[in-house]
């Protein structure tokens, strides 16, 4: 489904990924650990197409295209989902409003016509049921004055509700208590099928221990330095990125 | 010829050139037609060396030779006004063309005994002493109407026809009253001065929703001034919509005064218009009364929209909210200044004063001008202002779920005019003013409307 070969990336002509290799197969959970400033949420970034980084060298191919040509919308159309690390607030935009036109786009991408309005909300109170989301959050505005689980709760909300072929959750695990780290999990878990592919992008083992990963990559100073099965995490928990990073990072 | 030689032979042209107003026999009119004038006569034209006028020119208002008529020449009959107006039997309707009434458009049926609403000419007659006490009101006639500057007085010079409300005490009307404000511009260039007069005295309550809109294409000028009084412990709330032809020239005057423990809320929207200014005066003639102005502009290319509003805390234990929303997409220009002063005796006051702006391009520009005058030393007041533009981390947030750019931004602008939107309690009025930011914004780049 993905094959990322060489990758090269930059921000502000400040390399971050330098030479990335990874294959995902449809049906696939792939972790991302690594530490901080390795080059993660550009790796997210990058494939959901950011403005702002440049590709320098190396190829990725979603589906047999060439992802780097499409823009940003008509990736998510593709099939592409990214569950943001900070939800952006999007003020006076409703959220019922949102989730609809971003669901309406997304079936006309796949030839479907527009879904109508009381299938769709009953679609979105039982996608919001298996994220535990009030449903009085959906008729605010998107993420704004949601708390912290909240926001994550909508992003999983949204990934439920577009079935992504591949999702990509960029350390969705960052400042959830355990309650919602444990209802995003569930969230994710129930969205596994042999169809779809995720990508978890995590600075912590802990994650893994309630979303179980196929295969742990370990990503350092802009490559993958190692790759393995979750085993491969239990024992970066245990004895730290310094031990495959050689000290240099924790 | 320069500049201020243009003007004052445009002015000149714009004074002599009218037609004789109808001759109502009344002296109170006539002594306040000749007073305005004699006051027009002392005033300089505006130009931006003066502090009101500073952002906005009137270089554009003075291309054009415009001529006042005191009679509507012709209607056309084909005159459509369905889309501007609501559902027959929901309101009281009127319907001004060129500032004179259109009994044959208007509805009033099933008005309640003692309420009066019609137009002003009419009502000269019929309620000629009401209108003469609130003219003459001394509190009101320093603050504004004839005493501000050469177009007020003008207005006055002129006062002849318009809107006249008049709600008895602790009638409560079941209908909001709507008025239609039609320009035709079908060929030379008018110059329109309606005058309006509301009354809502005590503990009585209604709701008016004024619409200025336009037809044709060629250029006019609308002067017109609006007095409010809302009395002891009424209520009115006013949805004022001005969105007029891109050749229309708009100046507005709204003089609010309203009593002890009385509500007032304005709803005021510049959606359209070459070049458009509303000065909004409100003042308090007892204690305890609360007023909400809120606004929202949308300017699109070449457009100039001016907002002046004007607050004064005079009496103790009264609070005010204005907040101010403007969109400024291509070349657009707006001016936002909002003036609040709190007299020294007014404590216990409450007032905030917002303007948030988005700009959608690098022409775009606004100039926003809060201030805070306070004079007492128990008071709860503050002001915020904010230009930005749209966030791309917003956008590429849409668009990383399968939205379009073109659709994020708009999105992203009607959000921003939602805290506006949602002040407008008619489903119906919510959704003609939904529609025409989206036409006025969005319209000219030809994207599809969902």
């Amino acid at each position: 489904m993905l094959q990322i070969t060489d990758l090269h990336a930059a921000i502000d002509n400040k390399p971050i990924l330098l030479g990335l290799n990874l294959t995902v197969n449809a049906g696939e959970v792939h972790a991302i650990m690594g530490p901080n400033a390795s080059g993660k949420s550009t790796l997210s970034h990058v494939l959901a197409g950011k403005d702002g980084y440049e590709v320098t060298q190396g190829s990725i191919v979603y589906k047999g295209q060439n992802l780097l040509e499409l823009p940003t919308e008509e990736r998510a159309r593709q099939g592409i989902f990214l569950a943001m690390q900070y939800p952006v607030e999007l003020p006076g935009v409703n959220n019922m409003v949102f989730l609809r036109e971003s669901l309406n786009a997304i079936r006309r991408a796949r030839g479907e016509s527009d879904i109508d309005a009381v299938a769709f909300l009953r679609l979105v109170k039982e996608k919001a049921r298996l994220v535990h989301l009030d449903e009085k959050l959906l008729k605010r505005s998107v993420n704004t004055g949601f708390s912290g689980g909240e926001k994550k709760r909508n992003e999983i909300l949204q990934m439920a509700l577009l079935e992504p072929a591949l999702a990509i959750l960029d350390e969705t695990d960052s400042g959830l208590d355990i309650d919602a780290l444990r209802v995003v999990a569930e969230g994710v878990n129930a969205l596994r099928s042999p169809q779809r592919a995720m990508i978890v992008v995590t600075h912590y083992q802990r994650l893994l221990d309630y979303i179980e990963p196929d295969y742990v990559h370990v990503l350092a100073n802009g490559k993958i330095i190692r790759s393995g099965t979750k085993q491969l995490a239990r024992e970066l928990e245990e004895k730290g990125y310094g031990w495959i990073t050689g000290g240099a990072a924790a | 010829m320069n500049m201020s030689e243009t003007g004052r032979q445009w002015l000149h042209n714009l004074i002599t050139q009218g037609q004789i107003l109808p001759d109502q026999q009344l002296d109170w009119l006539d002594q306040n037609r000749q007073a305005a004038w004699q006051q027009m006569q002392s005033f300089e034209l505006p130009d931006r060396k003066q502090e009101a006028w500073r952002y906005t020119s009137i270089d554009r208002l003075i291309k054009y030779n415009f001529l006042h008529t005191s009679e509507l020449s012709e209607i056309l009959p084909g005159t459509e006004i369905g889309e501007w107006i609501l559902p027959d039997n929901s309101s009281y309707r009127l319907v001004f063309i060129n500032g004179h009434c259109v009994p044959r458009l208007c509805n009033i049926q099933g008005l309640p005994r003692n309420v009066a609403i019609g137009c002003l000419r009419a009502s000269m007659s019929t309620d000629g002493e009401v209108i003469r006490h609130y003219l003459s009101n001394p509190l009101f006639k320093q603050s504004s109407s004839t005493a501000r500057d050469l177009f007020a007085a003008l207005n006055t010079a002129y006062m002849d026809d318009g809107l006249f409300v008049h709600i008895p005490k602790n009638a409560a009307l079941d209908r909001p009253i709507e008025v239609l404000h039609l320009n035709l511009a079908m060929d030379n260039e008018l110059l329109i001065l309606p005058r309006h007069l509301v009354v809502i005295d005590e503990g009585a309550s209604a709701t008016l929703i004024e619409r200025y809109v336009s037809q044709g294409n060629h250029a006019y000028f609308s002067n017109n001034a609006c007095d409010i009084f809302v009395n002891g412990n009424a209520r009115l709330s006013h949805y004022r919509i001005q969105d007029e032809s891109a050749q229309s020239h708009h100046l507005g005057r709204v003089n609010i005064l309203q009593g002890a423990d009385s509500n007032y809320k304005g709803v005021y929207l510049a959606l359209g218009g070459s070049w458009s200014r509303c000065d909004i005066d409100a003042r308090f003639s007892g204690k305890g009364a609360h007023c909400d102005i809120i606004g929202l502009y949308t300017v699109n290319a070449k457009q100039l929209t001016d907002f002046h509003l004007n607050v004064l805390h005079n009496h103790a234990h009264c609070s005010s909210r204005e907040n101010f929303r403007g969109i400024i997409a291509g070349s657009g220009r707006a001016v936002f200044d909002g003036r609040i002063v709190v007299e020294k005796h007014a404590q216990k006051t409450d007032a905030q004063l917002t303007n948030k702006n988005l700009l959608l391009s690098l022409d775009a520009e606004v100039d926003t001008k809060p201030q805070l005058e306070i004079y007492a030393d128990d008071v709860k007041c503050s002001h915020g202002t904010t230009v930005g533009q749209i966030d791309p981390k917003q956008v590429f947030y849409i668009r990383s779920r399968g939205i379009d750019e073109a659709m994020a931004k708009k999105m992203l602008c009607l959000g921003f005019a939602g805290e506006i939107f949602d002040q407008l309690d008619l489903p119906e009025v919510r959704s003609f003013v939904e529609q025409r930011v989206q036409n006025n914004l969005f319209a000219p780049q030809g994207q599809d409307v969902h």
